[in-house]
Parts: C-alpha cells; structure tokens; sequence
C-alpha cells in the first residue's frame, strides 16, 4: 500500500545519532599539500623509471620464474612435509607400536591410533602390540614435527612431500596403508645451503 | 593431633597417622609403592618411602613409622634424595622399560616416581632378568613378571582381603615372582581389583589389553546396578564405547573394591555394560552385543520384527487400550526410581490398575514394610565392620551382594567382629532364643537379612519373627546397630520407596489413601495367575523377564502364552521376550541412564549418562512418559531432572532432595531431616 509505508520513528534516529560519539578521540588526518601537474607528472615518470632500472638491470639473468607443477620447488633436507611410516628393511615388519605417543604429542589433536595385539599368526611389528588404525588428519596438522620428536621407535618422519591439495577434504585423512607407502612421485632435494 | 617438622613447615596431623599420611597435611608428597591402607598394616616391601628423621641414625621408612610430636623429617635433604634414586635405580634394574607398549603408561606410579624421584640415568648396563611374557595369570588378567616390582600388593590382597589365598610370590630374591600357589588360573570373585592395585604394568587387564591409552579416554562416573552393592565405578569411554570399569571409592558402599562382574561384564556386550537379565540368560548369546536390542520391535506373524518407534508407540497404546484396567506391570531389579514412579503412575492414573509389583518375594503387608524399613532400625554399610557381630539371615552375601563379603571379612580380620549365620529356620522357631545367643557378642549387632527370608507363604511370618528379633536385641536404640536388607534385586529398596508394590504409593503411603485405585493391587505372582487365568489381559515389563525368575514358571509360562499383549522394555531377546512379547521398546544399559537409584541401607545414588544410546534406543523414562501422553495422562516430565523432582517431591521422606545434593557419593534420607516424614505404623492404623 502506497499510501501506507512507515515514518522513520523518531527513537530509531536516535538510536543512530547515539551510535558512538568520537568526542575527544576524533583524529585529524594530516594529509600533505596537493602537488602541481608539472610536479606530479615528473614524479610519476621518474618513479617508473627506477622501476624499470631493476627490470632491465636483471634481464640478463634470465627468469627465475618456476613452471610449477610441471617443475618442482626442491626443499630442504629438514623440511617437514607430509609424515612416513617406516618399516624395517630387513624384517619388513612395521616400526610403528601403537603407543600412541604421537597423539598425545600433538598440539593440534590430528592423529588417532588404536592399537591392537600382535600374534604369531599375524605379526605386523616386532613389540606385543600394534597400530591396528593409524590416521592423520593433514588438514588439521600444522607440520610442527612433535609427533617425529615423541616417537620412541623413529616409526614417523616428517617426509619432505608437500603436495598436499585436494578437492575433498576426508581424502586429507591419511590412514597407516597410505603414510606407509612410498609418495608416487619424489619431492626433489636440495642440498644444505644450495 | 600433633604438630611436627617436614622439611621446614610446621605440619599439624592426626596423631599416629603414619609419615605420607601425615606429611600430606603439610602438602609434602612422600613417594610410595607398597604403601595402600586398604590392604591392612603397611609392610615396608619397596623402600621408596625413605625419609630422614634427625635423632634417628638411619633412614626410616615413611609408610610404616607413624609420626610423633615435635619430630623433624626431611625428605628433600641429600641423605634422602640418594636413597630415593638408589631405591628407583634398584628397582629398574630389572624393569624392561617396554613403557610403549606396557597398558599402564601414562597412569603408571612407576614412571611418575621415577621423573619425580629418580636420578634419570641408568648405570646398569647388564642383562636383565627375563620372564616369558606376555602370559595369562587367568581368563581376564595378563601378566608380565619383567616389569613386577615385587611390592606385594597383589598378594596381600588375595591373602588378606578377598582371603582366596591362591597368590602367592615364589622363589627368592630377584628371581621371585608372582604366581598362584598351585599354578592354576587365579579365579575368584574379586581378582580384578589386583589390577587397579598394581603400581606397575605388571598385572593388567585382557579385556582392555592395548584398547586405549589415557589420554584418549575419558572417565564418567556412575553406579554399577548389576546387583544390590551398588558399588561406585568410573567408566572408562572411548568412542562412544564403555572400555573398562574401575572402582570409585566410596568408604560407604564398596570400600574402594569391585567384584569381577561389575569390573568385566561389560565387553561380552561389546563394550557395553551389561544388564543383569542378559548375563542370566546365556551371557555367550550376548557375546560381542549381538544381541543387544537397539530398534524397537512388534511381534508380527508370530515374529518379532524391526519397526519405527511412532509404529511401536501406536502398536503399544492400543494393546494397553484394548487391556484397559486388565493389566498388569512389574519393574525389574535395575529400574530407577524415576521409572518405577513413572510406570506406577502410568498403571496406577493412566490404565487405573492397581496391579503393579517390582518386588520378588512376593508381597509383604504394608504394615512389615513400614516396620521393617523403619529409618532408626536401618543399618549403614560401614556398621557391618564395625559391629560387635553380624549375623547373616538367610543370604549369601558372596552372591547377593559380593562387595558385602569383603567387608564382613574386614569387619572379622581388622576388628574382631563375630560373625554368625541363622537360617530361616531358625528364625521362624525363637526369635527370643536367637537374640539369646546373640547377647553375649556385644550390643552392636547388626542383622543382614536376604529379602528371600520373607518369600513365600511364610514370609509375613519371618518378617514378624524378624522385627521381633530386632526389638529383643534393642537394634534400634543402638547406634551402629541395626537391620540391613539385601533385596533380590538392585535397586529393590528403590522402587519400593518409589512405589511399585501392589499395596503401597510412593514413600510406602497407604494408596487407599490417594483415591485414584482399588488398594488391593496383585502382586506378580498374583499377575501371573490372574493372566493365566484371562482376568488380565495385559502386561507390562519394564526391564524384566517373568522367565528367567525361577520360581513360578509354570504359571508364568502359561500367563504369558494367554495375555493378548505384552509390552515390554528389555536389551536383549531372552526367552520370554523372544516368545512372548508384542510389542518391545530397546532399553538403556545403565551406562546410557539417567536417573536415581536407592542403596540397599537407604543412600540414594545417582546415574550419569557416559555414553549415549545406540542405535535409536531412547529413554526409559521418555519411553514411559510418551506413552502415558498418548493414553491421555500427561506426566509433566519434560527431562530426566524432572522426574527426579517428581521422585522427591512424590516420596515424603526424600522431600527436599536435589540431584546436586546426592552427587558423586550419594546420600542416605535417614540421615535427612525429611526422614521425619516417614509413616510411622501408628499413622497406617
Ligand atoms: S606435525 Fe605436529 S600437528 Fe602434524 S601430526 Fe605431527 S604433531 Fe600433529
Ligand atoms: S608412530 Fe611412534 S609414537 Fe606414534 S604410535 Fe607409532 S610408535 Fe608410537
Ligand atoms: S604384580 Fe604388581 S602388585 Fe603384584 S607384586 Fe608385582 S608390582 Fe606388586
Ligand atoms: S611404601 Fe614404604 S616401603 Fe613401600
């Protein structure tokens, strides 16, 4: 109805007016004094000019730009990229216990172990118990290494894989099958100060 | 009290309390391992106590030199801290350190004593002793000789608390190990305690073998309702899932003990405890929870079927309908009072049957009932100790009510307590004779009477000869003294009080007295004959199979072949649910209940949820309540806190309870100034 359509009340423009008053607080902005079109003009060439200084001085350089991922950012030896599990080279027996000292090492609560007993018809590590379920949640992880440092067996490394991306988050749950199988493709290495 | 000196702090204590006790008033820690009051006189095994006592030339050991006015102790000085390390360096010495594998890690007094009291190195480079391991010292406890510490708690427990005697530690010196004496599986009735008692991984449990570690778990606590003890537990919870069941110590009902059914009853249901009828009825049936209710379910073409709750509800309104005031309803032993209150509501004002009954020795006069449950004739847990004597009537605590022997069997050892058993027969010859015989054991006697004492046509009889009994030994008038009853099922005291019983409302009242129904309720037995003989037409279980009761299963067997509908709230399909029930609605394990529940001597406990329902299971209570509201009796309970208010507001004598009030420990309303309100025999007449 046309005729009809409310009257601002007078308490809401009140209410508006009252909002916040900056009283004392009010800031003057300081703003410097507006340049002339000769001035301005010459301070825009000459700002592009050392720009372009940088740009011409490196071109013989060459790119440093990299074609990821078709070409890879080697890392560092100690890079913490996605964990490993490991197991013994010469048992193939897992390294992993289950004591779940990881988990508890974890500040941000991502890896859940539970653990189950070995048998001698079903060995899977050396000790009386093993990780039955192991799983680590990448996307919680925040790669700070404690779960290597907790390990009482070196059973999980940080490794240096760190493609990580996925269109869907519970694949970035890695269960015990998937950290400890070799990534598909190698993260390359640099060397210490390279 | 006395005033003495620990490490430089004037410290009041309790006089002759031994040093780590005492030196806990002055917030000083001594280490210890052997060291468990509840295992009797300390004995000064492990070492770990040393302290320092200046005017006494060498190191004392703190567990078992109590402390003296005016002593000066150290446990910080250098003296001190070397035997500290030494003790902790003597006793890894042996000590696999397999602490990642080992169950106890993480809650193991062995690793906290040695990062707080130990040098942290180790100059012990030679091999270590070595046990074949991990071995089963019996069906539930495994045990692994490398990492015993040799403290002997283990022993001592058998030998002077269950009193089993089948522990016993062989051999010498390092070699010594734990065993029981004749090599066979250590089976008795409290063997899982030992583990909880071990201050090390040695001895741990099967069932929770490698199940979770402490930090992922977490710990609720609750009341175990498999029988009348009613022992406080923590449940161990780990995804959702009860995985182990540790003693809550409550020096009032269970001492700090639990008996191995309420410690491993629960993983033969697959984590989840179990209910009394369940472990009853072929406990391998219910193996892993297979046979755990957790859908509702209606009886169709002679089969029970899976359906959805809103078709159970329609199914179970109109078979209550058609049976309209011909039905029935008995409340098994593990209801709450919540629900027994609810249900006898629901029969009582909502069906307008008098006809229910919770209790299995058949009914007792109100007027014995009052008599016998009498606030000043009831008995404490903690009397049976301390009593000049005790005298069984009738029970076999051992299997009624285990958690009660092991305090007769302190009350004997510690205090010199008489114990003396009568049968029935007995009683019923000379109640006068038998207080006789009792006189000269002293004057605080307490009588602990199995409630099968009054089944039977006999039973207002014993019942009389009982409170004659009571009143020739003058129980009532000594402190300490008294009558405790064990009921045939856990929470028997409860739902009598709440009112399930045929003859009496809620807090025991004379029901002729509210109006709403004919006073003269049937009894089961009396259900089942009337059901047998077309009379009723209706039943309603709550938590109970008329089958698995021994007495009357003929009758039984016959009423429930001719009632046209049985509806019925049980977790597992045993025999008279499987055969006869129409109607049946999943009910909670006493993990996932809410509610109260009433001890034996009168202490009211409460039940906390530690897990939530499987599958579509809901509240027993919300079961109930819905039920009634179809039926046209709104019940105005919205939440399990409102029907426990409508409990104490309904029972006189609990009047003013809260459930914060009874909390972790509970409360007993004869101790209550509500207990006032309790109906005196005289008011009845
Ligand atoms: S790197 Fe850190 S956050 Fe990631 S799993 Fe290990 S402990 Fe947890
Ligand atoms: S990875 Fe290492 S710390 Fe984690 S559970 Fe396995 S053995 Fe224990
Ligand atoms: S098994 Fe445990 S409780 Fe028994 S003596 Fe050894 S350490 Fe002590
Ligand atoms: S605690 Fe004192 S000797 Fe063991």
């Amino acid at each position: 109805m046309p005729g009809a359509a409310p009257e601002t009340s007078p308490e809401a423009s009140a209410v508006k007016v009252s909002l916040w008053d900056p009283g004392e607080d009010v800031v003057q902005v300081q703003r410097a004094p507006a340049p002339g079109a000769l001035r301005s003009a010459w301070r825009a060439f000459r700002e592009t000019a050392r720009g372009l200084r940088t740009t011409f001085g490196r071109i013989a350089e060459g790119p440093v730009t990299m074609e990821y991922p078709e070409e890879k950012v080697p890392v560092y030896p100690r890079f913490r990229g996605r964990h490993k599990l490991h197991r013994f080279e010469d048992t193939g027996l897992e390294k992993c216990v289950g004591c779940s000292l990881c988990a508890a090492a974890c500040p941000a609560d991502c890896i859940r172990v539970v653990a189950a007993e070995n048998t001698p018809e079903n060995r899977v590590s050396p000790g009386e118990r093993y990780a039955a379920v192991y799983e680590i949640n990448l996307s919680r992880c925040i790669f700070c290494g404690y779960c290597e440092v907790a390990c009482p067996f070196d059973a999980i490394t940080m490794g240096h894989e760190y493609e990580l991306s996925s269109y869907d988050r519970s694949d970035l749950i890695f269960t015990k099958e998937m950290l400890l199988a070799e990534p598909l493709e190698r993260a390359p290495l640099r060397n210490e100060g390279e | 009290m006395i005033t003495f000196t620990i490490d430089g702090r004037e410290v009041r204590a309790p006089e002759n309390a031994m040093l780590v006790d005492a030196a806990k008033h002055g917030d000083v820690e001594i280490p210890v391992f052997c060291y468990e009051p509840k295992l009797g006189n300390p004995v000064g095994a492990c070492r770990m106590c040393l302290v320092e006592i200046e005017g006494i030339p060498k190191l004392q050991t703190g567990c078992s030199t109590p402390a003296k006015d005016g002593m000066v102790v150290h446990t910080q000085s250098e003296r001190a801290r070397v035997a500290q390390q030494a003790v902790v360096e003597f006793l890894l010495i042996n000590h696999p350190l397999d602490c990642p594998v080992c169950d106890k890690g993480g809650e193991c007094p062995l690793q906290d004593i040695t990062f707080g009291w130990g040098a942290g190195t180790s100059r012990f480079i030679e091999p270590k002793r070595h046990f074949v391991k991990p071995l089963a010292l019996s069906e539930r406890i495994a045990i692994d000789r490398e990492r015993c510490i040799l403290c002997y708690r283990c022993v001592r427990f058998s030998q002077e608390i269950s009193e089993d005697n089948q522990l016993v530690l062989v051999e010498r010196g390092a070699h010594s190990y734990v065993a029981t004496f004749d090599g066979h599986p250590y089976e008795a009735t409290f063997t899982g305690n030992i583990i909880e008692l071990c201050p090390v991984g040695a001895l741990t449990s099967r069932p929770y073998r490698f199940r979770a570690r402490p930090w992922d778990i977490e710990d609720a606590g609750s009341v175990c309702t498999l029988c009348p003890s009613q022992c406080n537990v923590t449940l161990t919870v780990r995804d959702e899932r009860v995985i182990r069941v540790l003693a809550r110590d409550n020096g009032e009902v269970d001492d700090g003990w639990l008996c191995d059914r309420g410690r491993f009853a629960y993983p033969a249901l697959g984590g989840l405890p179990a209910t009394a009828a369940a472990l009853a009825d072929a406990p391998a049936a219910a193996e892993n929870g297979a046979g755990r209710i957790t859908e509702p379910m209606i009886r169709d073409g002679g089969q029970l079927r899976v359906v959805s709750w809103e078709r159970a509800m329609t199914e179970a309104v109109a078979g209550l309908r058609r049976a309209g005031e011909r039905v029935g309803a008995i409340a098994g032993g593990q209801a709450t009072n919540e629900e027994g209150l609810l249900l006898a509501r629901l029969m009582r004002e909502g069906a307008g049957s008098p006809h229910v009954d919770s209790r299995a020795a058949g009914t007792l006069e109100l007027e014995l009932h009052l008599a016998l449950n009498e606030p000043r004739l009831q008995a404490r847990v903690s009397d049976l100790e301390f009593a000049h004597a005790v005298l069984v009537l009738e029970g076999d605590p051992i299997r009624d009510a285990p958690i009660l022997d092991l305090r007769l069997r302190k009350g004997v050892r510690r205090h010199g307590m008489k114990l003396i058993r009568a049968t029935r027969e007995e009683l019923l010859a000379g109640p006068r004779e038998l207080a006789d015989k009792l006189a000269g054991a002293g004057e605080e006697i307490v009588v602990l009477w199995a409630e099968r004492l009054t089944a039977g046509p006999d039973g207002s009889r014993a019942a009389a000869a009982l409170l004659e009994l009571a009143d020739a030994l003058s129980l009532g008038d000594v402190e300490g003294a008294g009558l405790l009853e064990i009921p045939a099922h856990t929470n028997g005291r409860g739902l009598r009080e709440a009112g399930v019983l045929p003859n009496a409302g809620p807090g025991l009242s004379d029901p002729a007295a509210t109006g709403d129904a004919s006073p003269t309720g049937r009894d089961a037995a009396g259900i089942a004959e009337e059901l047998a003989a077309g009379e009723l037409t209706g039943l309603y279980l709550l938590q109970s199979d008329p089958l698995l009761e021994p007495a009357d299963r003929e009758v039984w067997e016959r009423a429930l072949e001719r009632a046209a509908t049985v509806v019925a709230h049980a977790s597992f399909l045993t025999e008279g649910i499987r055969e006869h029930a129409d109607v049946v609605f999943p009910s909670e394990a006493y993990a996932e209940k809410e509610g109260t529940i009433t001890h034996p001597d009168g202490r009211l406990q409460r039940l906390r949820p530690a897990v939530a329902h499987p599958g579509s299971i809901r509240a027993e209570w919300s079961v109930i309540v819905e039920l009634a509201s179809r039926l046209g009796l709104d019940l105005e309970v919205l939440t399990g806190a409102m029907a426990s208010a409508q409990l104490f507001e309904s029972v006189p004598f609990y009047a003013g309870l809260t459930l914060e009030e009874i909390g972790g420990k509970g409360v007993r309303w004869q101790e209550r100034e509500a207990a006032g309100a309790y109906p005196t025999r005289e008011q009845l007449v």
